[in-house]
């Protein structure tokens, strides 16, 4: 079953000093950054009965 | 804030006797399952995973017979990765160590390897209806020590300078090696022919799971090696954190690889140790975040919260 | 009141009664309503708070998916497109798995969710996530590929530096198979469904009492002088 996307070759890098990592790598760490502040700033919509416990 | 302080706190937070509101976790539950399985299967259709073939000896010894031989006669003379690695393989070297802490030692030698016998002799003498190759494997056997040594340090200093040929085999200059050159070019048909991936894997029992020897044997050369610097998977290329191509990797061990890289860890001989003993600490130190002052009150110095409850502050408010 | 002849008697469990024990004390710890409630704080409306119930269901793909595999056993992906897909779905699950449970832990470490007793399910739940760690090792080690093949010659090294190599071998395909289908997986589970149950019976911690709110006591819900908050 062939993908959409072929990721079967060679990633490309970046390189800082002594740092290395793959774009996606890079890619996945960003958006986990990205989704938990998203979680965090995005309004959560409350329904249902505010009710007494 | 004082000991006493900080559990009267504690206690204030122990229940929550405010409001609730109506909630279904069930469904909630369903939801979540459903996204997440949908996510998985989208990103299937979109990306598949890897599977890159794995190298054989048979294929390494055909692609790069050279490299072959070269470690075969380490593995023969014992001075192999593998025959000089110590515990649990042999009582070559005494492992790494944190100063008096030697647990690689301490646990000893629990999967044996004998690499000249075990890589070298014992598949060489499986090879039947070749007469001449079992004279070279007796001459070898029946002679002193040193003068075994002579001959494979000579065919170690030649074999640098080795020719592969189109047949597959290799050439290497004249010199007096003794039935070492014979046996090398035995183990290298055997090898590429197939039989020595099968007579290392099948040499205790018939039914085998454990792929010890043939592992070790190819990680002793240049065979996994060579693929693994092409892909980006070597250690100091932060390499465990990658995957093959260009698919995300192990993104959770940015951590335990990143100490690798920097000094004293990136030129230490017992880096592995000093690592997994980094690592140890600082798991457990995860575990008892509850417990270490600082890091503890973290969140109230950066008070996230803040955002994260502003609906509730904001209803406190009159 | 005074008992009616049609009820039966009412006799106090017999000492002996293992059976009533174990069960008078799960169902005095956590009764029905706490473990399957049908109401939350107000407090909870964030998204952050889905992070917990999406690791759980990641999970539970894991183990569909890794269930197929197991079925028609490990080389079958290596030759069929749909062996191929269930590998894909297992792989990918895994990487929103760590995902999912990474934002889990630092929005839960932000909110100092330990407070209140609840020590207990931080404990627990770093644990998940250092035995997944694992967990997912042996599962790329048990791959039968190249992958394979240099994760298990490298990795051996720091197992063999710290006395483990002795008795978990990486190399050793099938000793790795069994702990990554079902040893390291059944101690996975049962930590989370300890974790779970911790935060149903301590409930979701309650929010930081800010000091402008400390002086309208219990209007915030939390402390022993608190008055219900009026919705």
């Amino acid at each position: 079953m062939a993908a959409i996307f072929n990721l079967n070759h060679h990633a490309p890098y970046v390189h800082w000093h002594f740092l290395q990592m793959s774009v996606s790598n890079i890619v996945v760490i960003v958006l986990m950054v990205i989704v938990f502040w998203a979680a965090i700033l995005i309004k959560f919509p409350t329904h249902g009965m505010r009710g007494k416990s | 804030m004082s000991r006493r302080e900080r559990l009267a706190e504690d206690e204030r937070y122990r229940e929550w006797k405010g409001g609730y509101r109506s909630y279904d976790i069930v469904k909630e539950a369903c939801i979540a399952f459903g996204v997440v399985l949908a996510l998985a299967v989208v990103l299937t259709i979109l990306f598949s995973s890897p599977d890159e073939k794995p190298s054989t000896l048979q294929s390494w010894a055909r692609t790069d017979p050279v490299d072959f031989v070269t470690t075969a006669v380490t593995q023969l003379d014992g001075s192999s990765g593998t025959a000089t690695y110590g515990p649990p393989y042999n009582h070559a070297s005494g492992g790494q160590h944190i100063l008096f802490i030697r647990p690689q030692k301490w646990l000893g030698v629990s999967h044996p390897v004998n690499t000249a016998q075990d890589f070298v002799l014992a598949p060489l003498r499986a090879i039947t209806g070749q007469p001449a190759l079992q004279a070279a494997v007796t001459a070898y056997e029946s002679a002193p020590a040193d003068q075994q040594v002579k001959w494979t340090s000579a065919f170690e200093k030649a074999v640098g300078s080795a020719k592969a040929n189109a047949d597959g085999s290799v050439t290497v200059p004249p010199g007096d090696y003794g039935p070492v050159a014979p046996m090398m070019a035995g183990l290298l048909g055997f090898a590429q022919s197939g039989g020595l991936d099968g007579a290392l894997l099948t040499s205790k029992q018939f039914y085998q799971t454990d792929y010890t020897k043939p592992l070790l044997f190819m990680a002793d050369g240049g065979v996994l090696s060579d693929r693994a610097q092409a892909e980006r998977l070597l250690g100091g290329q932060w390499g465990m954190m990658n995957e093959t191509g260009s698919y995300p990797g192990q993104v959770w061990l940015w951590l335990y690889t990143f100490w690798y890289q920097i000094k004293p860890f990136s030129t230490s001989a017992n880096a592995d140790i000093l690592v997994m003993a980094i690592m140890g600490l600082l798991s457990l130190a995860l575990i008892l975040v509850p417990f270490i002052p600082g890091i503890r009150d973290i969140p109230r110095w950066i008070p996230i919260y803040k955002l994260i409850w502003r609906e509730h502050y904001r209803s406190l408010s009159p | 009141m005074s008992v009616s002849q049609h009820e039966p008697p009412v006799s106090a469990p017999e000492p002996a009664s293992w059976s009533a024990w174990v069960r008078d004390r799960a169902v005095r710890t956590l009764p029905p309503e706490k473990l399957l409630p049908d109401k939350q704080p107000t407090y909870v409306a964030s998204w952050i708070y889905v992070f917990g119930v999406l690791s759980l269901s990641a999970l539970a793909v894991i183990i569909l998916s890794g269930t197929i595999l197991a079925l028609k056993g490990p080389g079958w992906w290596h030759f069929t497109g749909i062996g191929h897909f269930f590998n894909s779905v297992h792989l990918w699950s895994v990487e929103l798995f760590f995902f999912v449970m990474v934002v889990h832990l630092w929005g839960k470490y932000f909110m100092a969710a330990w407070r209140g007793g609840r020590k207990g399910v931080w404990i627990t739940g770093s644990i998940t996530f250092l035995v997944a760690i694992p967990c997912a090792l042996t599962g790329y080690v048990s791959q039968q590929n190249f992958d394979a093949q240099w994760i298990s010659t490298q990795a051996k090294d720091a197992m063999n530096a710290a006395g483990i190599g002795s008795f978990f071998n990486l190399l050793n395909f099938g000793q790795m198979y069994s702990y990554h289908i079902l040893l390291l997986p059944a101690a996975v589970v049962a930590i989370v469904i300890g974790h779970i149950l911790l935060v149903r019976r301590h409930g979701v911690v309650p929010p930081f009492k800010l000091a402008a709110t400390a002086s309208r006591a219990g209007r915030d819900g939390a402390g022993p002088d608190a008055r219900e908050a009026s919705s």
